[in-house]
């Protein structure tokens, strides 16, 4: 080898951060494999389907056109938030599963900033996810002039939820002794926190219960877009309902984040 | 066959400094559950050697090495690599280079894509690493698989790529884990080809781990033999062969009808002879003493059958080879 290939890798200040190194690969690999398009098509056929339902319904007088724009904004934070918790929780265990961890984990890159890599590409999916359904969100609302508002407040509450699932995606995948059941357990704290809010009516829960299920964040934010679309509140009238998104999110991040250095080639050793 | 003798002169460029020796570790051990895999090793490596890590199957030589490559922490003990002690764990992964026991590739990634993300890893900047990434493939034989998806590499070329990755960061202490395990011989060939040019062109020390004892006889300087997490032998592949060689046998074949002469004739002189192995009629083994070199007394064992009349149809020694030597030190222990 000549002497120029010997000079040592730069370390500057200057040098590329990790993570972004990271997210950048990550992200290629997600959208430039396809899979992140597969999984974005199937969202699109979804929301048409909705769509389709909500006309033929609308025509019957059924559906308000309200509820028809809080209904697409569910499907959208449900799926968004399904494809966030499940490729994070690939990130470590996949790796490590692939027998890819080893050759990550020999680099000198804090643990934290691989993670906060894969944490990046997979909010990336709940930002896919709100794009497509924009259009869908103009077209149904087209009469109430509730689009503006709907898209913030969508963006805005489930951005946080999408916080969140990605620091649950990363803290289980981070411990799993197995990829299948990082997924499967992630997929059904997913489903945990987001079946209370299909329970029935508020007024049967009593005060109690209703304080107990504005703790669950999910809870918490799908009632802040219902109000926003459905009562037609402004964007800022609930904010207090996005407290404990917005805190799920920063502490359950921070954990993930915190609790990095305990990421091993090894599930539960290291 | 290349032999990359011992010393540190052959760094190319000498520009770095090198401190201490390549490897030290003092009573370095590590358990999984009960199960001790790494047991009190004691190591001293000297830089530019290339050391062949032996031992069967859980004899503790992947655990050995992902500790020393910092991404499994030991119970106890302590080790240095290229002089950065082990309390610096990003220090030492900027030192060394490693290929995985059966390590994963990322199969939707071409091969330049990884490299140049591991070298960026590394804090290489984008636009060098990508030129980086071109240089190492060229130097594994790759150059014209830049752009393929790791994907539809062979299993050799595989292990090429590894190897390559292993180089980005220009390591001083390179780690290569079972680097033939599941390739064809003409794969085995260029890979352990490869393994010498590196040691030699970038002054690298290399820890090949390996049980094929063939690879270790070709390529390296030094051995060491682990068996159930501890150093059974340690030393140039002469020492070790000397000091643990196995008592040296000879093999000999004669006419079935003269084997019981042969046999007579050899106790006669005070040779430990025993009819050879199961129905081949003409077969003798004898014992050749170990402290005389084994051309001497089989010489002299020959000489007395061939005074005597009988004809040798063929002789063969066996014994003092590392082979032997692995076998009398690990007993045939191991997983399987
Ligand atoms: N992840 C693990 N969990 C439990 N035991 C392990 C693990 N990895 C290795 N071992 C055990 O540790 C011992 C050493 O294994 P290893 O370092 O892989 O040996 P080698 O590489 O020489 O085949 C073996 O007995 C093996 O069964
Ligand atoms: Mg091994």
């Amino acid at each position: 080898m000549s002497e120029a290939t010997r000079t040592r890798p730069a370390t500057t200040a200057a040098a590329e951060s990790p993570w972004l190194v990271m997210a950048e690969q990550e992200l290629r690999d997600l959208w430039l494999s396809g899979r992140g398009l597969a999984v974005m098509l199937a969202h699109t056929t979804l929301l048409s389907i909705t769509t389709y339902l909500i006309a033929t319904n609308q025509e019957l007088n059924f559906l308000e056109q309200r509820e028809a724009v809080a209904l697409t904004v569910q499907v959208t934070v449900a799926v968004g938030g399904l494809l966030v918790v499940l490729v994070a929780a690939d990130a470590v265990s996949g790796e490590r599963e692939r027998g890819t961890l080893e050759t990550l984990l020999l680099t000198p890159v804090p643990r934290r900033s691989l993670l906060i890599g894969k944490g990046v590409a997979a909010m990336s999916l709940w930002f896919g996810a709100f794009l497509l359904a924009l259009p869908y969100l103009w077209w149904i609302g087209r009469d109430v002039g509730t689009f503006g508002s709907a898209a913030a407040g969508t963006f805005l509450a489930g951005t946080l939820l999408a916080l969140f699932l990605t620091g649950v995606g990363l803290l289980v995948t981070t411990f799993s002794q197995s990829n299948g059941l990082s997924l499967a357990l992630s997929f059904f704290l997913l489903l945990g926190l987001y079946a209370p809010h299909q329970l029935p009516a508020e007024a049967s829960r009593g005060w109690a219960g209703e304080t107990l299920l504005k703790l669950d964040p999910f809870t918490s934010a799908l009632l802040y877009l219902e109000r926003l679309v459905i009562n037609a509140h402004t964007l800022t009238q609930d904010l207090p309902l996005l407290v404990v998104p917005a805190l799920a999110a920063a502490g359950i991040l921070t954990l993930a984040l915190a609790l990095a250095g305990r990421l091993s080639l090894l599930p539960r050793s290291g | 066959m290349d032999v990359i003798t011992g010393g540190t002169g052959q760094v190319a460029g000498g520009t770095r400094p090198q401190t201490g020796p390549a490897l030290e570790t003092h009573g370095l051990t590590r358990s999984y559950g009960a199960r001790v895999a790494v047991d009190s090793v004691e190591l001293l490596v000297e830089r530019g050697v290339v050391l062949g890590l032996l031992g069967p199957n859980g004899a503790g030589k992947t655990t050995l090495i992902r500790m020393l490559s910092t991404v499994l922490r030991c119970d106890a003990g302590s080790f240095r690599v290229a002089g950065v002690a082990h309390t610096d764990p990003v220090r030492i992964r900027r030192a060394v280079g490693v290929l995985p026991e059966s390590a994963g590739y990322p199969r939707g990634q071409t091969c330049e894509e990884w490299l140049t993300l591991h070298a960026r890893l590394f804090g290489v900047r984008r636009r060098d690493a990508r030129a980086l990434a071109a240089r190492l493939l060229g130097e594994v034989g790759l150059e014209d698989r830049r752009r393929s998806l790791i994907a539809g590499l062979s299993r050799g070329m595989r292990q090429r790529l590894g190897i390559a990755r292993a180089l980005v960061n220009d390591p001083e202490v390179v780690f290569l884990d079972e680097p033939t395990l599941g390739l064809d011989p003409f794969g085995q060939r260029q890979v352990l080809d490869l393994v010498t040019r590196i040691a030699r062109e970038h002054g690298v020390t290399v820890v090949l781990s390996t049980h094929v004892l063939d690879e270790v006889e070709q390529i390296c300087d030094r051995v060491v033999i682990l068996n159930r997490g501890r150093v059974v032998a340690d030393g140039t592949m002469a020492e070790v062969v000397r000091r643990a060689a196995a008592p040296r046998e000879g093999r000999l074949e004669v006419p079935a009808d003269h084997r019981a002469r042969a046999l007579d004739t050899l106790a006669a002189h005070h040779v430990p002879a025993e009819p050879g192995a199961n129905g081949h009629l003409g077969m003798v083994r004898l014992e050749l003493p170990g402290d005389v070199a084994p051309e001497d007394s089989s010489a002299a064992a020959l000489r007395c059958l061939l005074d005597a009349g009988v004809p040798v149809l063929g002789f063969s020694v066996e014994g003092g080879r590392l082979s032997d030597a692995f076998l009398r030190v690990t007993r045939g222990d191991g997983d399987e």
